[in-house]
């Protein structure tokens, strides 16, 4: 099921690391399905308030605004783990080997410079809407209820620092791959596509009775 | 120097003298000194303020409403009740409040220097159904209205929705509100002017302060001869701006003509009632949570109503 | 340098990276960096001593789009969507679907293969995306029709195709993208996608009773079924109109009065009742899970390619490049609808290499503009526009185009994704296989593109009523 992924498990250190930081991401990832359904028991909430009763929720729009940063960052690392942030392999696909790991190498370190330069700007984002010296430490608020941003904004450092790591931990893998030239663990492996569909088709079988 | 300055939406009257300012100053400055302006493509609206303090443009236009936190000391003209009748009135309460050592600092914290308001008229509802005509009928009734406005309307027994501008003709359709809050213009543009069967005539429970803020570095930085011209300009924008829009409200008059769009007008004995129940007490709680923040509170509110009273004069 | 001449070279920079297999995701972001940069330092005439300042500006200006950009009420739709999809599975809504029509169309010539699309059509109504849908039927669909003697390559063209009527009949992720980009109304566009989503579904069905009368050996129909259990097999799919009924009625009320809430409601009262529903038929902590963490990784994919395609965007509204583009297709000495259809056709190649929801986002700040000039304007009345109709129906109109294109360049090779999930759950048939089956359904798509230009009425009629 979802842990059945192309990634090599060999028992190494860096194995072991890929493993430890793999569970936090599943718990990162579970956060953002639930924060999913919490969006809809919110809206349910929100209608049956209004119809029944005639109390709408206050700031349902803001409680939205402060639940999408979950659903949007906290899978993001978990994604990258087995490859699921899509890309063209018309070109990567055919590359195999040192080649392969050569050209891995050089995309994953282009995206760690550009992760590592979002931390600093959305920290800086963070840090503009926080003072420890206001109420709430608040210096941004949403338009309605007026609750603080900070939370949420700090949510976007946070999971990309967390992908900062893997894609360290990938790219010691493909230095590795360069290096020894087999298939190094920890990094998704360059499956089919047909490979990769089959397992997304995993996820709904037995339950079509 | 080319300025760029970031707004949001489509050019309309809200944006008028920001594009009149851009006109005077390529024509004094003979195209030295011009505004790039962009709808939207350099930021979102509310993070203006964000662009300016971090330098990615010279100038921009939010509203304080927008992010109370960000600016407090703006919040003070978007209280409830204040008593503006116009849009005229509207110019010198914000100029007053504008020209504080407050407001300077708490904007200086962005690196952002007040130029001009864009004066909002006040936020009238229209509504759907039976007119709200006294203020027993507001008990239960469900308004689309945000900050102090919904606050007001809510010790009234009426009950604030959270629904975006965009959302808000939708809301009104599916009777998710009964009633919306808005400018003229974004009755208009949001089109609620549509659903309505009446409107409060002379109700101003209030109105949103948006300023346009030019980057302080970026300002220092004009030349004397660059900074005279801007200044020059800013009042004849103004001017422009509003008679651009004194056409609206003609239209708007128009408009609740041809629509049938019943006017209800309050005695004054209700919008005293209202007052009492409403402006009173947000306003005491505002002045309290800001004082205790260490911001001058009394002070700013003291400027702002005897710049309104000096502007009726 | 000009900033439009920066933002075609980071542009053309962007499009390298991508051909050369970086997530598209951060190829976007990485091109909006640099062209941040290089915008900046140009402003301050590449002073060595300002490049410090230049980068730091441009950093923090990436740094607001994540969080700015993803904390939007109507985004909430996509992840919302997308769980319904999962939801709808384990409720059983799928296997009950594929019986119902199978007993009421399968006797006509083709006609497993007729029911197979109506009941991809059927799903769409609570799947929000194409390749959920296909992975689905995969498994249910493709069995039958090759019990019963179906070419297996067409058997799985018909699975592939059929998937792609989920983003066009609502829900719809990629219809709400598209009303994002273009800051229109949700509602309106949802609604807009139903009728050319029916359309394209008959469209489709004709192709198949075509077909099968023309050929000799194709699947043969499925007759035999009795009145009574043609009704015996509608029950347990009228969940789906339940579904589709609360939707609809969040949208527009059909019986007049008011609406009963906005579409983000509508959409995520749908999910509840779904997730009720797989409830009452088995679904327990683990299936459950599993749906949320696959909605977790779909959303985390799509989110990520939303912010990193905006800060590439935030840097073009730097460049000022779309409304250099729209001023160069609006100047050109051609008829505007000349244009539109040679867009359409650019779309139809950029399909064929790229995944809908990246081709959608990268073209779209430079394109819509561009389509809204030609037609007259984004406030344009009907009677003064190139295309027959008001600024905000043009809007509608050519989404449904756009989405519809989009759609079509998941059945199209090399890269089809759809295809590649059917083969993917049928280890039988092979990617080629697949291709080759769905080749048939590219005429149906052109016949199906060619009516919504021509009759621009099948996409505006039913908005126009709201
Ligand atoms: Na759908
Ligand atoms: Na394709």
């Amino acid at each position: 099921m979802a842990g059945s992924s192309a990634v090599l498990e060999d028992g190494s250190v860096l194995s072991r690391i890929d493993l430890g930081l793999l569970r936090i991401e599943r718990v990162l990832a579970l956060i953002s399905g639930l924060a999913v359904f919490s969006l809809m028991v919110l809206a349910v909430v929100s209608v049956s308030g209004r119809n029944a009763m005639n109390t709408p929720l206050p700031g349902y729009v803001d409680w939205i605004e402060q639940i999408m940063p979950l659903i949007a960052f906290m899978g993001i690392s978990y994604t990258q783990r087995d490859g699921g942030h899509i890309r063209m392999d018309i070109l990567v696909g055919r590359l195999k080997g040192r080649v392969l790991w050569t050209a891995e190498f050089i995309t994953t370190l282009v995206a760690l410079i550009l992760i590592l330069l979002l931390i600093w700007g959305s920290w800086a984002h963070f840090d503009r809407s926080f003072d420890w010296n206001a109420p709430l430490w608040s210096r941004d608020s949403t338009i309605d209820i007026a609750l603080p941003l900070w939370p949420a904004k700090l949510l976007a450092p946070v999971a990309f620092s967390i992908l900062s790591l893997r894609l360290v931990v990938q790219l010691v893998g493909y230095a590795k791959g360069i290096i020894g030239g087999g298939e190094p663990a920890g990094v998704p492996l360059n499956r089919s596509v047909a490979e990769q569909a089959a397992e997304e088709a995993a996820h709904v079988s037995g339950a079509d009775t | 120097d080319e300025w760029s300055v970031s707004v949001w939406g489509k050019p309309r009257v809200f944006t008028s003298h920001i594009e009149k300012l851009n006109e005077i100053l390529t024509e004094k400055t003979n195209g030295e000194f011009t505004l790039n302006i962009s709808y939207g493509g350099l930021s979102s609206n509310r993070e203006n303020l964000d662009g300016i303090s971090i330098g990615a443009f010279e100038m921009a236009q939010f509203c304080a409403g927008y992010h109370r936190d960000k600016n407090p000391t703006l919040t003070v003209l978007e209280l409830p009740f204040i008593g503006v009748n116009t849009l005229e009135e509207e110019v010198a309460v914000s100029n007053a409040v504008y020209a504080t050592d407050a407001a300077k600092e708490d904007l200086g914290r962005w690196n952002a220097m007040l130029l001009m308001p864009s004066p909002m008229p006040q936020y009238n509802i229209v509504g759907t159904g039976e007119p709200a005509d006294s203020l027993e009928k507001f008990e239960g009734m469900r308004v689309r209205a945000t900050g102090g406005i919904g606050q007001a309307f809510q010790t009234v027994g009426a009950v604030p929705t959270s629904v975006t501008a965009t959302e808000a003709y939708n809301a009104m359709e599916s009777g998710v509100v009964d009633t919306v809050a808005f400018a003229q213009h974004a009755h208009f543009a949001y089109r609620t002017i549509d659903m309505a069967d009446w409107w409060t005539a002379n109700l101003n429970p209030g109105t949103v302060n948006c300023p346009v803020v030019v980057n302080t570095d970026a300002y220092d930085m004009l030349s004397d001869e660059h900074k005279a011209a801007l200044m020059e300009a800013v009042p004849m924008a103004m001017d422009h701006y509003l008679a651009e829009y004194a056409k609206i409200l003609d239209k708007w008059e128009g408009i609740l003509a041809e629509k049938n769009v019943q006017k209800v007008t309050y005695s004054e004995e209700d919008l005293e009632k209202f007052r009492a129940a409403a402006a009173a007490p947000i306003r005491d709680q505002w002045i309290a949570d800001m004082t205790a923040q260490g911001m001058p509170a009394q002070e700013l509110y003291d400027t702002m109503m005897e710049a309104l009273k000096a502007s009726r004069m | 340098m000009e900033p439009i001449e920066i933002g075609i070279i980071v542009s053309l920079f962007l499009l390298a990276m991508v051909v050369l297999g970086m997530r598209v995701a951060f190829a976007a972001g990485v091109a909006g960096l640099i062209g941040l940069v290089w915008i900046f330092w140009n402003k301050f005439g590449y002073d060595p001593a300002r490049f410090g300042k230049a980068l730091t500006i441009a950093v923090k200006t990436a740094g607001q789009v994540p969080h700015g950009k993803v904390s939007s009420q109507a985004l909430s739709l996509i992840p919302t969507f997308i769980l319904i999809g999962y939801l709808a599975y384990y409720a059983g809504l799928t296997k009950a679907l594929f019986e119902a029509a199978k007993k009421w169309v399968g006797w006509l010539p083709g006609g497993l293969a007729v029911s197979t699309v109506f009941a991809t059509a059927g799903f769409a109504a609570v799947s929000g995306a194409s390749v959920a849908t296909s992975a689905v039927f995969a498994r249910i669909a493709i069995p039958e029709m090759l019990k019963i003697g179906y070419d297996k390559r067409f058997a799985a063209g018909v699975v592939a195709a059929g998937g792609t009527l989920a983003s066009l009949i609502p829900p719809s992720a990629i219809l709400v993208i598209y009303a994002i980009i273009v800051e229109q109304d949700v509602g309106k566009l949802l609604l807009a996608g139903f009728i050319p989503g029916a359309f394209s579904a008959v469209i489709y069905g004709a192709l198949i009773v075509g077909m099968a009368l023309a050929l000799p050996n194709f699947g043969p129909p499925v007759r035999g079924f009795t009145w009574g259990e043609r009704f015996k097999a509608l029950p347990p799919a009228f969940p789906i109109f339940f579904v589709v009924f609360i939707i609809i009625c969040f949208i527009y009320n059909p019986f007049g009065g008011d609406a009963w809430g906005t579409p983000t409601e509508g959409g995520a009262l749908g999910a509840f009742v779904v997730f009720l529903m797989a409830l009452v038929h088995g679904m327990r902590w683990p299936q459950f899970k599993d749906a949320l963490m696959e909605t977790a990784k779909l959303s985390a994919m799509i989110f990520t390619i939303i912010w990193g395609v905006l800060i590439y965007v935030r840097f073009l509204g730097f460049a000022d490049l779309p409304r250099a583009f729209s001023g160069w297709l609006t100047s050109l000495d051609q008829s505007p609808m000349m244009t539109l259809v040679l867009i359409l056709l650019a779309y139809a190649v950029l399909g064929m290499f790229m995944d809908a929801i990246g081709m959608l986002l990268l073209t779209l700040p430079v394109v819509y503009p561009a389509v809204m000039a030609l037609n007259g304007g984004e406030m344009v009345s009907a009677a003064d526009s190139a295309f027959g109709m008001s600024g905000p129906m043009c809007a509608i109109w050519f989404g449904i185009l756009v989405v519809k294109m989009a759609e079509f360049c998941l059945i199209t090779p090399p890269i089809g994704l759809n295809c590649f999930v059917v083969a993917g759950v049928r280890p039988e048939v092979s990617v080629q296989d697949v291709f080759r089956g769905v080749t048939p359904f590219f005429v149906a798509d052109a016949l199906t593109i060619a009516g919504l230009v021509a009759f621009p009425q099948i996409v505006l009629w039913l908005p126009s009523q709201v």
